[in-house]
């Protein structure tokens, strides 16, 4: 009885101490583009292409730019490291997860929202009469 | 109007035949009646499914969801499919399978005098999902769910929104299906525990459910595989796993499940685990509604690459309530029955099976555990009012670089040792032979290749669970057997780990630019865009490329067609990417495309408006920038496009200058708005000029810049190449990704025949 519940306990100690050590190490906030500039870290910041701005892919380096605007309409312009992320343009909001340094946002990731999932709208409804 | 009124009267349906086999456990002349109306429900639901699938082949766009998931120019194969795209039908599909599960359930718990209490629990969990379906309809009109924006009653639109062309293929027909039909089949050994705790039996239902638990656990593992396949065959992620929400929210219950598997054994060979195994069974099932819950509520909206949107106030309290219900539901019979369970309290010494097989299924359940949590935590830090954080991918890697290694020794060590008790000298023996070996082993897997620490360890307890399980399988397999499958499936797990390391940890990838028809060296391979053809010619809605690229590499020489694919669906605005395999079982050769642009044939130059500059083919020649007209007053050309200019003037010239436009055709394409050059002769010179870009400048529009392209008029002008970027990987022995999963399902299978004789014969005593 005694062995069976010291084992149980080692290991389930064991995985609280490698859950919280893992957890703490890998966890990234959100925040946005204001806060993430003060705390200088990797964070991540969701907001809107602004499309008007365009947006570029230059091969040669690999990094895709363009300018994002967050939930406070603060604008910052993104590097993004890799192709345009799928669905960019219909994307109804990104979320980059990077930091700023010189003041862009360098990205190691850009997620869309995946249209498969996307509930219509009125406006998609009349264009196709 | 026909369809909703369907899906009112199949959620009544659900609720009465539950109710009557809860009546049933007193009395047996509701049975029959229960029966029927259990069938009706099925036949009721199979019914929905065809009306919802005539809608869709019929295009009935008049329906919302008809309207959101299809079009006129999807195939039949792929039309049929749409009825399960989205949220309502997917809810449709789920609920039919549980349906149609139920109908072979029916009949087996019968046999072994189960019935009333295990289909009663089985009804109440489709009144639940029918419950999410009057939340969810597919059946809801247009001019209902858009109400508010003013679409009048029995309007029709004339085309659906289409299928994401991500979709388009034929893993659309197989992986929801087969994915739902496991979590389905979660629902069997939630509802034999139920039973099971209403008949204070807390041993025989472990014999009944057994098979069923088995084949849940096959059947979703195969579908989380082919999701996975998937991913990398057509959605060019490069991988198989990116422990994504919802890739996490299938694997999460097929873990706990996969540990209920365990529990369940020990519980069978020595009467222990018996709360265990209770609080598993309940576990796994409510994990699936969990996972619905997550994934689907709109919770982790912006956590995940599959988001969901928001499904409504209604159908978000439904999911809440229908797995809090069946939490509650299963805590409270477990607590009530508690120390009813404790009779016989079981201790087992650590070198025996049943100790090593419990352990097994705690580190499963930590594994479980673990994702559940990395999964849920922007949610749990919003909920305790944190700021909200999401969880980095390399989370799991790290908890699983730890647990993965523990999972495969103690499941060699679950094998050496034997039930009940071991001898010491056989003990050692085994080790000792297997160790030797393994060591052997992965010492010619360190002579191949694989160095660093974490590989090398995974390797070795690969290696020593791969080699006690082919000891011990071989030896069953003049025996019986059908006494192979766990080793069958434990061997499977083994060769998915070497695929785990070789194609995670030692995939080469290369970042390649190619000018077509040059060949560019890479790494040892030479690289060669050969060109492009346009393929499906016959659909109106797309035009789809297959780029054709040569890879030479060591003397062979393979040809890709990763795929550039413009689609209606998001306004051809920007291609949907198809990766190009060559299929190898040592390697995979993987191109997955980037980017494609012309080369600049052109001298161009930037300048600011107001200034004046230099021509770049003749420096005698400047120009100035005088302003940017408006698309309004340039009109639009033949083909529908805005045009916008820059008015220049030559200053050299007679003052006042007499001033031209330099013209741009602008285009929503890949990478925002492009510029098609318009070609005007500059007034007096043989060179044209065309403008190619504007930077607006909103702040102060005195400010802005355009970009402009000369040529020499009396030169043919050049042909831009097209200059195509992809990121070529060689990934070794991914292979063994599939081959380990399918190994491992066909494992599962062996053991449902096992169990399923060992039930039918068990349960001939009365327990």
């Amino acid at each position: 009885m005694n062995k069976r519940y010291l084992i149980g306990g080692i290991i389930a100690l064991a995985c609280v101490v490698i859950g919280i050590f893992s957890l703490s190490s890998s966890s990234i906030e959100y925040a946005n583009l204001g806060k993430a500039e003060q705390l200088g870290k990797t964070v991540q910041v969701v907001g809107h292409w602004v499309k008007e701005e365009g947006s570029k892919y230059n091969s040669a380096t690999n990094e895709f730019t363009f300018v994002m605007r967050d939930e406070n309409n603060a604008v910052i312009p993104v590097v993004l490291h890799g192709p345009k992320p799928n669905n960019f343009e219909i994307a109804e909001s990104i979320v980059v997860k990077g930091r700023v340094e010189n003041g862009r946002f360098v990205a190691t990731d850009c997620l869309t929202k995946c249209p498969s999932k996307y509930e219509g709208n009125a406006g998609d409804l009349k264009r196709g009469t | 109007m026909i369809g909703q009124i369907v899906i009112h009267v199949l959620l009544g349906l659900a609720a009465l035949t539950s109710l009557l086999f809860f009546a049933g456990y007193k009395r047996d002349d509701v049975m029959p009646t229960a029966r029927v109306l259990y069938q009706v429900l099925t036949f009721g639901l199979l019914a929905a499914i065809g009306m919802l699938v005539i809608n869709v082949v019929q295009h009935r766009f008049e329906y919302t969801y008809v309207q959101s998931y299809s079009s006129r120019e999807l195939p039949l194969h792929l039309l049929i499919a749409s009825f399960y795209s989205g949220q309502e039908g997917s809810f449709l599909l789920w609920t039919t399978l549980v349906a149609l599960i139920g109908l072979a359930l029916m009949p087996y718990a019968r046999k072994h005098r189960y019935e009333a209490q295990v289909m009663s629990f089985y009804g109440l969990i489709l009144t639940f999902l029918a419950l999410l379906l009057v939340a969810k309809n597919p059946f809801a009109f247009v001019w209902e769910t858009y109400a508010r924006d003013g679409i009048a009653n029995g309007f029709i639109p004339a085309n659906g929104r289409g299928l994401n062309p991500l979709l388009h293929n034929a893993w659309i027909t197989i992986h929801p299906p087969i994915l739902f039909t496991g979590f389905a089949s979660m629902s069997v050994s939630f509802a034999f525990a139920m039973a099971g705790l209403v008949r204070k039996d807390y041993h025989r239902w472990i014999n009944i459910a057994l098979p069923w638990t088995l084949f849940g656990t096959a059947v979703l593992g195969f579908g989380i595989m082919l999701g996975g396949f998937w991913a990398y065959e057509t959605l060019g992620w490069g991988g198989f796993w990116g422990w994504d929400p919802v890739e996490n929210s299938s694997l999460i219950p097929w873990l706990v499940s996969v540990a209920l598997v365990h529990t369940m054994l020990v519980q069978k060979r020595t009467h222990g685990l018996v709360k265990t195994n209770m609080v598993l069974a309940v576990t796994a099932f409510v994990m699936v509604l969990y996972s619905t819950f997550l994934t689907r509520s709109g919770v982790l909206g912006d956590t995940s690459v599959h988001s969901f949107v928001d499904p409504g106030k209604f159908a978000f309290w439904i999911l809440l309530a229908f797995m809090l219900t069946f939490s509650v539901l299963g805590a409270v019979l477990i607590l009530k029955r508690r120390a009813d369970m404790n009779i016989r309290r079981e201790e087992f010494s650590v070198t025996t099976r049943e100790f090593m097989l419990s352990i097994g299924g705690a580190l499963i359940m930590a594994s479980a555990i673990f994702v559940t949590i990395g999964t849920s935590w922007p949610v749990i830090m919003e909920v305790i009012g944190q700021p909200k954080v999401a969880v980095n991918i390399d989370f799991y890697n790290k908890v699983h670089a730890i647990l993965l290694p523990l999972i495969l020794i103690t499941n060699a060590l679950a094998l050496i040792v034997q039930w009940r008790s071991t001898p010491r000298h056989l003990l050692q023996n085994r080790i000792l032979w297997a160790v030797a070996i393994s060591v052997g082993t992965t010492i010619i897997t360190v002579v191949l290749g694989i160095r660093d620490a974490l590989s090398v360890t995974l390797a070795f307890c690969a290696w020593f669970s791969l080699v006690v399980n082919v000891q011990m399988g071989w030896s069953f397999m003049r025996k019986s057997p059908s006494m192979m499958g766990a080793y069958i499936s434990h061997v499977g797990i083994a060769i998915l780990v070497f695929g785990v390391i070789t194609s995670s940890l030692y995939t080469e990838m290369h970042h390649v630019i190619m000018e077509i028809g040059k060949p560019v060296k890479v790494a040892g391979m030479t690289v060669t865009f050969n060109g492009k053809e346009q393929i499906e010619l016959q659909f109106k809605d797309r035009e789809k490329f297959a780029y054709s690229v040569t890879v030479e590499r060591n003397g062979e020489t393979a040809v890709l067609h990763p795929i550039l694919y413009f689609s209606d669906f998001n306004r051809r605005m920007s291609p949907f990417l198809e990766p190009g395999i060559r299929w190898g079982i040592l390697n995979d050769l993987y191109v997955s495309p980037k980017a494609t642009e012309y080369e600049n044939v052109f001298h161009k130059t930037t300048v600011q408006r107001g200034s004046t500059f230099v021509m770049p083919l003749d420096t005698t020649i400047s120009l100035q920038l005088e302003r940017f007209t408006m698309p309004m007053e340039e009109g639009q050309t033949p083909d529908g496009r805005m045009q916008m200019a820059a008015m220049l003037s030559v200053p050299s010239q007679s003052a006042p200058a007499p001033s031209f436009k330099a013209l741009t055709r602008i285009g929503t394409g890949a990478g925002g708005p492009s510029f098609d050059p318009v070609w005007t002769t500059i007034p007096g010179t043989h060179y044209d000029v065309a403008l190619t870009r504007i930077e607006r400048n909103n702040a102060d529009p005195t400010k802005s810049k355009g970009e402009f392209a000369f040529r020499d008029g009396t030169k043919p002008t050049p042909v831009p190449k097209e200059i195509f970027t992809i990121e070529l990987s060689v990934k070794p022995l991914i292979s063994l990704v599939w081959i380990g999963v399918i190994t491992m399902v066909l494992g599962f299978f062996f053991s449902i025949v096992r169990w399923s004789r060992m039930a039918r014969v068990q349960d001939g005593s009365p327990s």
